[in-house]
């Protein structure tokens, strides 16, 4: 167990150095020469040259790769072009609002999404497991920021029952904060339980076929905890796998949300930073949601055998 | 040789009166009667891609024209889809807007498909390289495909073009995985063991009777990339890394109406509902595909 546990972080190494490579690549292959503008309009080509070589920049790829990398794993990610502040202090700032969102979008939707699909295929072929699968075909198809205007508008705009955009820090009470977050996790949540929903009922249609169900109806075990004891355990693996690479589209997501809803977090910082071109922040924020989404899956593949013990490595 | 019977003293000669007439169905209504999703998608889908191509023809204006005289005017019978805040016309913008996004939706599906299959056969077929191509492929895929693409975007200019790699870069990684799992499953097929016993070289193995078979889980894989892709285009495009203003996306329509929802709703509104259409257009059609192809497949994909 512990070998295994191990050997899973151990194997997440070359993964991570894969996506460090290629976020390395981006600011390396960033139009601009860096030593140009620090050097401004009225430098000689030999003050330009001078200065590359005081920042390395002239040394070869390979050397500033792992320079880069050596820089990193002390936590420093460089400094943003345009305001002149340390990437992983502006994160930082970003990321309660951000992990708000997340968190409570993650939580919202497998409590929904999880005993909708028990339900839908517990009622196989009736209209219940029609309307779920139609609602899930809806909720992969129709966009975030879609989604996202549309509940502003009914919500906050026409009934006045919500804030419209913005946020509050938790640290500023309890419902202020909630009430802020409440259409953006609506919004983001909505093509994640799409994709739980459908997961939990494929999975829940081939565990209730099997003969331990059978035997626990024949029994006369009661409906409730044959489908949430017997069946949903069983079910468990495959709808933990699709929670954790579902995680992707809740970052990608999160971003357009943040801009939405005007939510000062780190997918804002990052849509900011496109417009700017302020490459260290793309390429720190990128880094560190692409560690973020192989830490979760590194998680998943660990909670398997907490899940299912005949999981044994 | 066959058997015939000649109608006098068979066994089953004279059932056939018994037996009400057979109805001659269109081929067509019994086709969207066996498959109703496939055939709803298709249908929509179809309309959009006309409403695209027609746009010209249909009543539509230059969609770049700009006239400040007429701003931020609400639909009514000369601007059905209203006008934006440079008095374009919205009707016109959207109906225009849908090629960008079926460009960009085909485009990936297509790309991505052919790349991510020739990677996947490599990687399913020659044990050497395939460790390699999975690790890369592993790292490709931890970086969510929104960011990935936004990070390339960021690297070039705006382009339709641009927009198409940085969105079919970003989709490689899943047809490769999902072809590689079907390739590594067909090479233990005792149809492929017969045709490497009886000589048969490599290339023709794959090409012959290893990548006709991976054709009908990659099919399905493309709409639903093709869907994704519409998706990204248009939250690349509302973000400002997406299509230049100048063409009219879906996207670019909404992030221009950005600034106004709160009172000219309208603005996000329309290239909204025709973007969800689209979406929903092509889904319903993978999901069709895949129920039409193989059942079996809705577990793997």
């Amino acid at each position: 167990m512990f070998a295994y546990i191990l050997r899973r972080i151990v194997a997440t190494i070359p993964v991570m150095a894969i996506v460090a490579l290629f976020v390395f690549s981006l600011l390396y292959l960033a139009p601009g020469d860096p030593a140009a503008i620090i050097a401004g309009d009225q430098a000689s080509p030999a003050d330009v040259e001078r200065i590359r070589e005081s920042l390395g920049l002239d040394r070869p790829f390979v050397v500033r790769f792992g320079e880069w990398v050596w820089h990193v794993l002390q936590g420093d990610l460089g400094q943003s072009i345009f305001t002149n502040l340390p990437v992983t202090h502006m994160i930082a700032q970003r990321v309660e609002p951000t992990l708000s969102l997340m968190v409570l979008t993650l939580v919202f939707s497998v409590v929904v999404a999880v005993p909708m699909g028990v339900v839908a295929a517990w009622k196989q072929g009736t209209w219940i497991d029609r309307v779920v699968m139609l609602l899930a075909v809806f909720g992969f198809s129709v966009p975030v920021f879609v989604v996202g205007y549309l509940m502003a508008y009914a919500f906050a705009l026409q009934l006045e029952w919500l804030p419209v955009q913005g946020y509050t820090p938790i640290a500023n009470g309890i419902w202020p904060w909630l009430s802020n977050l409440i259409l953006p996790v609506l919004t983001l949540g909505g093509a994640f339980i799409a994709l739980i929903a459908r997961i939990t009922r494929a999975t829940m249609l081939e565990v209730l076929s099997q003969d331990y169900v059978r035997t626990a109806k024949a029994k006369g075990v009661s409906q409730a905890p044959i489908l949430f004891v017997h069946a949903l355990k069983n079910a468990s693996v495959p709808i933990i796998t699709v929670i954790g690479l579902g995680v992707a589209g809740l970052i990608g997501g999160a971003v357009v949300t943040e801009s939405v809803f005007a939510i000062p977090g780190v997918g804002r910082l990052v849509v900011d930073a496109i417009l700017r071109r302020d490459y260290p922040i793309i390429q720190g924020v990128v880094l560190i949601f692409s560690f973020v989404y192989v830490l979760v899956n590194l998680c998943v593949d660990l909670m398997y055998t907490v899940f299912d013990p005949r999981i044994r490595y | 040789m066959s058997i015939t019977y000649n109608g006098t003293g068979g066994v089953a000669a004279d059932l056939p009166d018994v037996l009400p007439p057979v109805k001659k169905r269109g081929r067509v209504l019994t086709f969207i009667r066996r498959n109703p999703t496939l055939s709803a998608g298709g249908i929509l889908l179809g309309l959009i891609v006309f409403m695209a191509i027609a746009a010209p023809i249909l009543g539509t204006v230059d969609p770049t024209a700009i006239a400040p005289a007429r701003r931020t005017r609400v639909p009514s019978a000369l601007y059905w889809f209203g006008t934006d805040m440079l008095g374009r016309d919205v009707y016109s913008r959207t109906l225009y807007g849908a090629r960008v996004s079926l460009i960009v939706g085909f485009a990936v599906a297509f790309l991505s498909s052919i790349i991510g299959m020739l990677i996947g056969v490599c990687a399913g077929y020659i044990r050497l390289v395939d460790t390699i191509i999975m690790r890369v492929m592993d790292g490709l895929m931890s970086i969510p495909s929104i960011l990935l693409a936004i990070a390339l975007m960021a690297l070039t200019r705006g382009s339709v073009q641009n927009v198409v790699i940085a969105i079919t870069v970003a989709e490689i990684p899943r047809v490769t995985r999902l072809v590689r799992g079907v390739v590594l499953s067909l090479r233990e097929q005792p149809y492929v063991e017969a045709a490497v016993a009886s000589g048969t070289r490599t290339p023709a193995v794959i090409f012959k009777h290893i990548l006709p078979n991976t054709l009908a889980p990659i099919m399905v894989q493309a709409t639903f990339i093709c869907a994704s892709a519409m998706i990204t285009e248009a939250i690349l495009s509302f973000i400002g890394a997406g299509t230049p203003p100048i063409i009219p996306s879906w996207g670019n329509i909404m992030a221009e109406g950005r600034a106004l929802w709160q009172v000219k709703g309208y603005i996000v509104f329309f290239p909204a509902v025709f973007l969800s259409l689209t979406v929903l257009a092509v889904n319903l059609l993978g999901d069709g595909l895949r129920d039409m192809l193989d059942p079996r497949l809705a577990k793997r994909l």
